[in-house]
């Protein structure tokens, strides 16, 4: 009952400060829009290929590109199915975790600039530095095959 | 007297920064990111409308010009995937050429493979039996055909019917 009253308390406090910090606002969308893309990995089946989202390119011109298999490859990370991912898109693993980390940092950051008032431009600061790197990290062979082909062009 | 500041502007801030950012995310993946132009431009717009009302009413414009930027770059990059659909494009182009090649290649290779071996053909039907052995080779092809030619026997070749 205690935890009850605790929880509810917390949320109510969490939906007013939303309405006027945008920052809780961003968060809010950005854990939504991940939960979406679980879900989509969830719903869809590799087994079944019923994707209704399908590469450009290879529809085009009928050649994979470099992201090719990223779908497929998240449906199988959260089925439990990691060699299988990686024969998809050996990225696959590492932008999984990018939205995975995304996933728990945007809770962990929006409690913490609900409990520590005097430091939201602080926590930002981190946030964005965090996710900055994080998401080079993730992204960088994507990054890095852009960059040679826009050169090479 | 306090200045109260107006909050003009920030919502639509904030729809362009969370666009903005989505799209950045989209263009980077080549697969969907020539798509990614669409939410850019929207984000653009947003956020244009947005710093236009808050310049307006003399409201901060930190998150405003963050989704500006944020979207303009990401437009940039999802453009940039033009060039690595061209070369794909020049791929494509490519690949059956490339693939004739192979064809050619394995075609070389089993005729090479089968330039030294013997053909040996049964058919058994109904207590009957027929045997027809002849050699690939070009040189006794040429002799048998010769042979045939000339209306001789061809020692090669054995039919026999089985007792």
């Amino acid at each position: 009952m205690i935890l009850f009253t605790k929880l509810n308390s917390f949320l109510r406090d969490f939906f007013s400060d939303v309405r006027n910090e945008p920052y809780l606002k961003i968060n809010l969308v950005f854990a939504g829009v991940i939960v979406m893309v679980l879900a989509y990995s969830g719903i869809f089946s590799p087994d079944k290929n019923n994707y209704p989202v399908v590469c450009i390119h290879e529809k085009i011109t009928g050649v994979q590109c470099f992201s090719c298999g990223l779908s497929h490859s998240f449906s199988l990370i959260v089925r439990g199915r990691i060699n299988e991912a990686y024969q998809w898109n050996p990225y696959g693993m590492q932008v999984f975790l990018f939205f995975i980390s995304q996933l728990f940092m945007r809770v962990i950051f929006s409690i913490y600039y609900l409990r520590n008032k005097g430091y939201h431009k602080q926590l930002i600061i981190y946030d964005i530095s965090g996710s900055v790197i994080i998401f080079i990290v993730a992204f960088y062979p994507f990054f890095r095959q852009l960059f040679i082909t826009v050169l090479s062009s | 007297m306090e200045e109260v500041k107006s909050n003009s502007g920030q919502n639509l801030g904030v729809a362009a920064l969370i666009t903005g950012i989505i799209t950045f995310v989209l263009a980077v993946i080549p697969c969907i990111g020539i798509m990614a132009i669409v939410p850019g431009i929207i984000a653009i717009v947003l956020a244009s409308v947005g710093l236009s009302q808050a310049s307006r009413d003399n409201a901060p414009k930190g998150i405003v010009i963050a989704g500006l930027v944020i979207g303009i770059v990401a437009v940039m990059i999802s453009f940039s995937q033009v060039f690595v659909a061209g070369r794909l494009v020049r791929h494509a182009d490519r690949w059956p050429r490339d693939l004739q090649s192979v064809i050619n290649d394995v075609k070389k290779e089993v005729t090479k493979d089968l330039k030294d071996g013997n053909i040996s053909i049964k058919i058994e039907s109904e207590g009957n039996k027929i045997e027809i052995t002849t050699g690939s080779k070009k040189d006794s092809l040429v002799k048998q055909l010769e042979v045939l030619e000339s209306g001789g026997k061809v020692k090669n070749d054995t039919l026999h019917k089985a007792k």
